[in-house]
Order: C-alpha cells, then sequence, then structure tokens
C-alpha cells in the first residue's frame, strides 16, 4: 500500500542507495613494508603514528582493515592515493 | 655499506661494493617491460562495481602509470647524476640521493619489488625466509634484489622519520 505523499519511485532507492556509506578498505599484502605503510596511513589521512599503526597491524593481521568510511566520490580519492602509493585497496559499499 | 645523513640532510650510502651498486643501478628499470605479469599487481582495481573498474581503467590507471613513470625517471636521473664510481684496493660506489626525491625512490622501490615478487612467483614464506638464497640461480639472486631493495626502503624510511623529528 502506498502512503499519501509518498511516492514509491526507483529515484527513491537511488537516492538511498546513494546516501549510503562507502568504506575504503585496505587488504594484506606480504610485500610492503609495516614501516611503509604506517607512513602511507599517516601521508594520507594525516592520522598520528599510533592510530596509523593500529590499521597497519590490523591489515597484517587480520588481512584488511577499513581506513575511511563516508561519501563514495571521496572514497574513490582515498583509493586512488593508496594505490599511488601501490598499496592493495578496494571500494565497499557499506551493507 | 655504509649509511647516512648529508649535512644537506639528504640519505647518502657509501662503500658499496660492486654487486650492491649494480643492484642499486637496477632500480631503474622498467617493471612493465621486465615483467608484464605484474600489470595487475602494480595498477589493480578499486573493487567488483562494473562501472567502477571502466572508469578507472579508462581514467585511474593512465594517470597512476604516468605518476610511476614519473617517479622512476627522477631514480633513473638520480642514478645518472648521482652515483660515483671510486677506486681504491676494490671498486666502490657511493649514491647521495636528494631528499625531495625520497618518495620517488620509496615508490619506484616499491613498485619493483612488487613486480619481482609477481615475476618469481615468491610466496609468503620465500619473502620470510631467514637464510640465504641460492645465488647461483636467477630465482635466487631476484629475491636477494628484492630483499636488498626492502633495506635500502627501511633506511630512506628511517631518515624521513628522523627529519620529521627534528622539525618538530
Amino acid at each position: 500500500m502506498v502512503k499519501p505523499g509518498i511516492l514509491e519511485s526507483p529515484e527513491t532507492d537511488l537516492s538511498e542507495s546513494l546516501s549510503l556509506p562507502w568504506h575504503v578498505v585496505v587488504h594484506n599484502d606480504p610485500v610492503n613494508l609495516m614501516s611503509y605503510v604506517t607512513m602511507v596511513f599517516r601521508r594520507i589521512f594525516g592520522w598520528d603514528t599510533e592510530r596509523a599503526r593500529k590499521h597497519m597491524l590490523e591489515v597484517h593481521t587480520k588481512g584488511r582493515s577499513v581506513v575511511w568510511s563516508g561519501r563514495r566520490e571521496q572514497a574513490e580519492h582515498y583509493v586512488q592515493q593508496l594505490h599511488s602509493f601501490l598499496l592493495l585497496a578496494t571500494l565497499e559499499k557499506s551493507s | 655499506m655504509l649509511f647516512k645523513l648529508t649535512k644537506k640532510g639528504n640519505p647518502s650510502f657509501s662503500r658499496m661494493d660492486p654487486i650492491l651498486g649494480e643492484l642499486f643501478l637496477a632500480a631503474a628499470l622498467d617493471p612493465w617491460e621486465r615483467y608484464p605479469e605484474a600489470g595487475a599487481r602494480l595498477l589493480p582495481l578499486p573493487g567488483e562495481d562494473e562501472g567502477l573498474r571502466l572508469d578507472w581503467q579508462d581514467h585511474v590507471q593512465p594517470e597512476l602509470r604516468r605518476h610511476f613513470d614519473h617517479e622512476r625517471s627522477l631514480v633513473a636521473h638520480d642514478l645518472r647524476f648521482g652515483m660515483i664510481k671510486g677506486r681504491g684496493k676494490t671498486d666502490v660506489y657511493s649514491l647521495e640521493i636528494p631528499i625531495e626525491h625520497v618518495d620517488a625512490w620509496l615508490t619506484t622501490l616499491n613498485a619493483l619489488r612488487l613486480a619481482l615478487v609477481e615475476g618469481h612467483g615468491f610466496t609468503e614464506a620465500d619473502l620470510l625466509r631467514k637464510t640465504l638464497p641460492d645465488l647461483s640461480s636467477e630465482r635466487g639472486l631476484a629475491l636477494m634484489q628484492m630483499n636488498f631493495y626492502a633495506f635500502i626502503q627501511e633506511c630512506l624510511l628511517q631518515a624521513m622519520e628522523g627529519l620529521a623529528e627534528e622539525n618538530g
């Protein structure tokens, strides 16, 4: 049943989809040095060493770490920056 | 081989054995040309979304490739003009890297290490092995090359960290 004043349309679904946050995920890689990954996180996200190391160790021990969540455009920008340092990073839509 | 920072703050490697000097000179090799099978690792895709993957291939990957080529050209420049082959009882090499080129060196060495891993099919166990690789084989030499570049990266990272602390 359609409630008065509410339009059920594909646009509504698209709007909801666009509003969902996107995750930037960094994946483990046996080649990149731990100190290098920590430096990259500090550089890109402006984190202090402690926070950067925490995420680096999460990548190392759990295989992946969500390093940022938010708007898709910004998430794409971060993934591109991480790729420019040769880190394995992907974009995932929040479920 | 000795490593130190010069008065200008430039990382400097000196008294390098010829074999290490040769490994340094190989740092400017084009990994795309030498190890084409490493292309997918050097320029990975950003996820499963088909539209995003196409966009990445069309726009982002060419830009990143230009970035990596530019960084490698700076390394090649440093090797061409900064690598000195001295003469003593045995030939030794030295190299001073301008501090403003350290990022280019880190990226270029990383790309080459990734390409060596893909090109020679090294496993995580190979990379963690503490014993000396079999240097009579091409694979063993490649593993030594990879470990040497990792050591150089560590030196450069420590130098940058030290300078950052000095500058507050």
